[in-house]
């Protein structure tokens, strides 16, 4: 389909629009003080009233700064925990040869397909036991790894030709050798996926810590924003608030998009 | 080879060597399985811990009455009982269907249609794909947001005041209760269908040239091409993209939550919305976790039909 006429940008410019205005919408009040939006938004910036007080006023009054810091608490840990043991698990699942390797590998894609929310309830009954209830490891602990990375390494070291390491095998290297300097550099996009997934969506998760987090110091920004969005009912302020919990997402989209995208390709999660 | 040397001493079946090719044995094999030791045995054990026992305990929390604070109490099947009498119950799953027929077509139609616009590789089109994809990597809490004042049902919401540019009435949307469901299915749409746009511009990339090729020469318009070729080519992506948007509406919470608590008058109660009433606010664990597996049941019929539907796949191939 390569002879497209000019007019496909007609379409693409439209749908663009519409899908960029919610995030104008956001950006324009974020700097206008205004407890309840009034006349044109796209005039709003031409206006004289124009201010930063919106994002002073989330920065004194809320506990922004804190929410962020415990975000970046349960974000950056699995992330980083979650690229090496899919890593390391991928090569194992794909490489070696153990007894019950097959039994266990079907096992854990049989718990991926349930429902996460069938696990909520028995994990906050234990984590009460535990006296984890309000602090960072329930956010933490149960996400160090994920299956979906491991089958997702798993896919990528297939498909990698096996005389390099059957090569350095012969030469006496050991399996730590082989998985360090050959499967490691030579699977670092699926693993940069594997992190940018686990980014997006530990940032972004509601439900779990709106269930195990109790106190306004221990909220991650979703359920901090939340409270705010509840509480506050001041269109710039929470404008305000938005825009700074979506810097990260937004910064991670820039740099990050097309390992993203191939992730989405590769999954079948949204 | 040049290990001639080596065979020498590895061969020897000396009765004094035995415990040496023993400890020489277990080297071996740790060397082979020492990765599993020290990686795999650990995850096993934190899946066990974390997957395995939560999912086998849920089953067993459902036949007890679980108050978040005090001593449970075993109550046989009341609570399976009791859900097939729980009108509202069965009103979140009607709710959470209303929602999946109001999302799942508009979102699959919208991803295609981007998909097949930003296949037209024209410059310029990799930007638009970053914008269509935008909502995907974004929060719910961010969008609903937003979304909150988009959608108020007075005259200060932007939609509202936008119609009035033309004269239009303003709506309730949120606080009605038939509107507010599709003001959340709206939202689901825009924020996903960034992700359906990807899998079918996978699946326009692997449609080869030479189709469109014999359809042009034979005077084929367009529409013709699209609707012949294109869309019964991408059935295996139309199978696929339906069954996770089915699962994934059927686990439909955030929006719920935030910009409607569930109502006007219960129309948004989702079955994940009413699982967290359920089991957080009216602190009925026990019969929380029977809603749990009912979403699991759901979900579990719809992957089945999945398996159904793949295999055809396969034979058709």
């Amino acid at each position: 389909m390569n002879k497209v006429s000019r007019w496909t940008y007609v379409p693409l410019a439209l749908l663009g629009l519409l899908f960029i205005i919610p995030f104008l919408i956001m950006l324009g009040g974020s700097f206008i003080p205004m407890k309840v939006p009034s006349g044109n938004p796209f005039l709003w910036i031409t206006e004289e009233h124009v201010s930063l007080s919106n994002f002073m006023y989330i920065l004194v009054n809320a506990k922004f700064t804190k929410w962020i810091l415990n975000s970046l608490i349960i974000t950056i840990i699995p992330v980083f925990s979650q690229m090496f043991f899919a890593a390391v698990l991928g090569y194992i699942f794909a490489k070696k040869q153990f007894p019950g390797k097959e039994f266990i590998f079907w096992v854990m894609m049989a718990v991926i397909m349930l429902p996460s929310q069938l696990l909520i309830i028995p994990r906050y009954i234990m984590f009460s036991e535990f006296g984890w209830i309000n602090t960072y490891w329930p956010l933490i602990v149960p996400e160090i790894w994920s299956i979906l990375g491991v089958f997702f390494v798993r896919q990528y070291m297939q498909t990698l030709p096996k005389d390099l390491e059957e090569a350095a095998h012969m030469d006496g290297a050991n399996d730590f050798t082989v998985f360090f300097k050959i499967m490691l550099p030579m699977s670092k996009p699926v693993i940069a996926t594997v992190g940018t997934f686990a980014f997006i969506s530990n940032w972004n998760d509601l439900l779990t810590p709106l269930i195990f987090t109790t106190s306004e110091d221990m909220f991650p920004v979703t359920v901090g924003l939340a409270s705010l969005l509840t509480k506050e009912g001041n269109f710039g302020v929470e404008m305000a608030g938005s825009v700074l919990s979506f810097i990260p997402t937004f910064l991670i989209f820039l740099f990050f998009q097309r390992y993203f995208v191939k992730g989405i390709a590769l999954s079948g999660l949204k | 080879m040049g290990n001639s040397n080596l065979s020498v001493s590895g061969t020897a079946p000396h009765p004094a060597a035995r415990p040496a090719t023993r400890a020489f044995k277990m080297k071996k094999h740790w060397n082979k399985y020492a990765m599993i030791y020290i990686f795999l045995v650990p995850i096993l054990v934190h899946f066990s811990i974390f997957h395995l026992f939560p999912i086998l305990f849920s089953l067993y929390i459902t036949f007890t009455d679980w108050p978040i604070i005090g001593d449970p109490k075993f109550i046989g099947l009341k609570n399976w009982i009791n859900f097939f009498s729980d009108q509202l119950a069965w009103k979140a799953i009607w709710n959470t269907i209303l929602f999946s027929l109001y999302y799942i077509v508009p979102t699959m139609a919208l991803g295609l249609c981007l998909a097949l616009l930003i296949n037209t590789g024209k410059r310029g089109t990799g930007f638009f794909k970053g914008i269509y994809f935008l909502p995907v990597v974004t929060s719910f809490v961010v969008i609903s947001g937003i979304w909150a004042w988009l959608f108020k049902g007075t005259d200060s919401g932007f939609v509202n005041s936008f119609l009035g540019l033309f004269g239009i009435e303003p709506q309730l949307f949120l606080s009605d209760s038939i509107q507010a469901m599709m003001v959340l299915a709206g939202l689901s749409v825009f924020k996903v269908c960034g992700s359906t746009m990807i899998y079918y511009y996978a699946g326009l990339q692997s449609v080869p040239d030479e189709f469109y090729e014999a359809a042009r020469i034979d005077g084929a318009s367009r529409w013709h091409l699209f609707w012949k070729i294109t869309f019964p080519l991408l059935m295996p992506i139309h199978f696929y993209v339906a069954i996770i948007t089915t699962i994934g509406s059927f686990q439909i919470f955030d929006s719920a939550f935030l910009l409607t608590s569930g109502g006007p008058n219960f129309s948004t109660t989702t079955i994940v919305y009413y699982l967290y009433q359920e089991g957080f606010t009216s602190l009925r664990l026990g019969y929380a976790s029977v809603l749990a597996y009912i979403l699991f049941f759901i979900v579990f019929g719809i992957s089945l039909i999945q398996k159904k539907a793949l295999g055809k796949e396969v034979n058709y191939k």
